[in-house]
């Protein structure tokens, strides 16, 4: 079950699990407090939507699930807890590398390694220590044809990524995230810098992914964030105004200021 | 009540699409107006005005629908937005439909005003005005977000239902006794269905203002209730 902080928590089945628990999370960069008393439960195999004004913390919320501000200055989390499977990732006794091959990341702009198709996604599974060759290449061509890229790029696996359109990229960028098996995927505005098409390509694969791994999405795209998530959370500076199911969320919300920021009123 | 829209244009198509059904609602409330009239005073003349004017109502709907998608495709709303849009495309049906029972009245009362003179005419009005009275308290209900009055339209139609009841029971009964008349009655019996027909309508009409301001669907509420009461013992 998920907690907002409002008396607004979605009801879940008994049988949905909990992904990643927030629990009163104050997150500061420096002395400025960015995220205040953050409480969210993340059910696992669906797709959860943080949406919010630019600056509201909904990035930040991410990258603390991966511990990607570690390597920020002066960040840190203030108070609280974020867990998996209940374990606290920020325990001092948590391997990063190993929290992040358990929570994969795909960026607004792909970041294609300036390598083959085939190294980008066998990437994180050397970087893991695998060595056999069969495991690698097997492992390879399911990733691809699970981020439906597969028959696009099969015949040339050895080429540079960089030779993919903007939205095979990102495609490529997936794959490379669910090669190493995670089972959170952080996505931070994925589709910002792609065309309808391969937005759509993009959110299909999202959709279809998502019986296999938790999706957690930024987006500023209120018709993205209504398409393809089963829980939308709304931020307003700092805070969890709203966390709701998707449906509801977007024909009657609980609270005014999701209102008015979805209906395009404030922002 | 919400703020207005960052891009304004939104606004003016939300504010637009509500003159539209506001103005539906008072042209079919004056046909209904002069279809019962027509009857009472015998005013030929009258019902052939309601037949005329009801294509204006039929362009309305049509312009609503058009409005009601432009909206959907250009602003994609949310929420009471949505919920706007959606009433707004149901609630003008159902007006359409009620202007067809006004052009139904006028065209059964052009028949019985060029028939001898039937006082039974007159048991029409308090149907006519419980009727009119269902269908400007739901549209009330729709532009003020009343759900309270809308909730209430329910049970005030079901007086409406008595009363349709008890006159088919006692024009049914004058057909037997009225041979002259007969023609003239039977057209009186389809003006009262109709009117019973605007109650139904105004009920759903409550209905999309109940979804607009709570967003429930209590459409079909009381028969599922009903449906779900535990069956009487056997003894």
């Amino acid at each position: 079950m998920i907690v907002a902080n409002t008396a607004s928590a979605p009801r879940h089945s008994a049988a949905t699990r909990t992904s990643v628990s927030v629990e009163n999370l104050d997150f500061c960069y420096g002395t400025a407090k960015v995220l205040k008393k953050i409480n969210l439960e993340i059910p696992a195999n669906q797709v959860t939507a943080l949406i919010g004004p630019s600056g509201c913390g909904k990035s930040t919320l991410l990258r603390c699930i991966n511990r990607m501000n570690d390597e920020i200055p002066g960040a840190h989390v203030s108070a609280g807890r974020i867990s998996l499977n209940g374990e606290d990732i920020n325990g001092p006794e948590v391997d990063v590398v190993k929290l992040r091959s358990e929570v994969g990341m795909v960026f607004q702009k792909s970041n294609v390694f300036p390598r083959s198709i085939f190294e980008n996604v066998a990437y994180g599974m050397q970087v893991r220590g695998e060595k056999n060759k069969a495991v690698i290449e097997q492992r390879v061509e399911e990733a691809l044809r699970q981020a439906a890229l597969w028959d696009e790029v099969k015949d040339r696996l050895h080429e540079s990524g960089f030779g993919l359109s903007g939205g095979q990229q990102q495609r490529l960028c997936i794959a490379r995230a669910i090669a190493v098996k995670p089972n959170i995927v952080l996505m931070d505005e994925p589709c910002s810098a792609l065309d309808p098409i391969a937005t759509l390509k993009v959110e299909e694969l999202i959709w279809d992914l998502r019986s296999q791994y938790t999706f957690i999405i930024v987006t500023h795209s209120m018709q993205q964030a209504s398409r393809i998530s089963d829980h939308t959370a709304f931020f307003y500076l700092g805070e969890v105004i709203e966390f709701d199911q998707t449906g509801k969320m977007f024909t009657n919300p609980r609270e005014k200021r999701t209102e008015e920021y979805i209906s395009g009123r404030f922002g | 009540m919400n703020g207005p829209h960052i891009f304004r244009d939104f606004d003016i198509a939300i504010r637009n699409l509500k003159d539209e059904v506001l103005l539906m609602a008072s042209l079919t409330r004056q046909n209904l107006e002069r279809a019962t009239r027509s009857l009472l005073e015998r005013d030929i003349e009258l019902s052939r005005v309601v037949i005329g004017d009801d294509s204006e109502v039929d362009d309305l709907e049509i312009r609503v629908d058009q409005r009601g998608m432009e909206i959907l495709v250009r602003h994609h709303p949310v929420a009471s937005d949505l919920r706007l849009v959606i009433s707004s495309m149901k609630i003008s049906t159902c007006l359409e439909r009620i202007s067809d029972h006004a052009v139904n009245i006028a065209k059964r009362s052009k028949k019985i005003c060029k028939g001898p003179e039937l006082t039974d005419v007159a048991l029409v009005e308090p149907l006519y005005v419980m009727a009119d009275n269902l269908l400007r308290d739901a549209m009330i209900a729709f532009t003020d977000h009343n759900i309270k009055l809308a909730e209430g339209l329910k049970a005030r139609d079901k007086e409406l239902d008595r009363l349709h009841k008890s006159l088919i029971a006692s024009l049914s009964h004058r057909l037997e006794s009225s041979a002259g008349m007969a023609e003239s009655l039977l057209h009186l019996i389809f003006v009262i269905r109709s009117l019973e027909r605007v109650g139904d309508l105004a009920v759903n009409i409550g209905e999309d203002a109940v979804f607009l301001g709570s967003a429930l669907d209590v459409r079909h509420l009381a028969d599922k209730v009903t449906a779900e009461l535990p069956s009487e013992p056997v003894e």
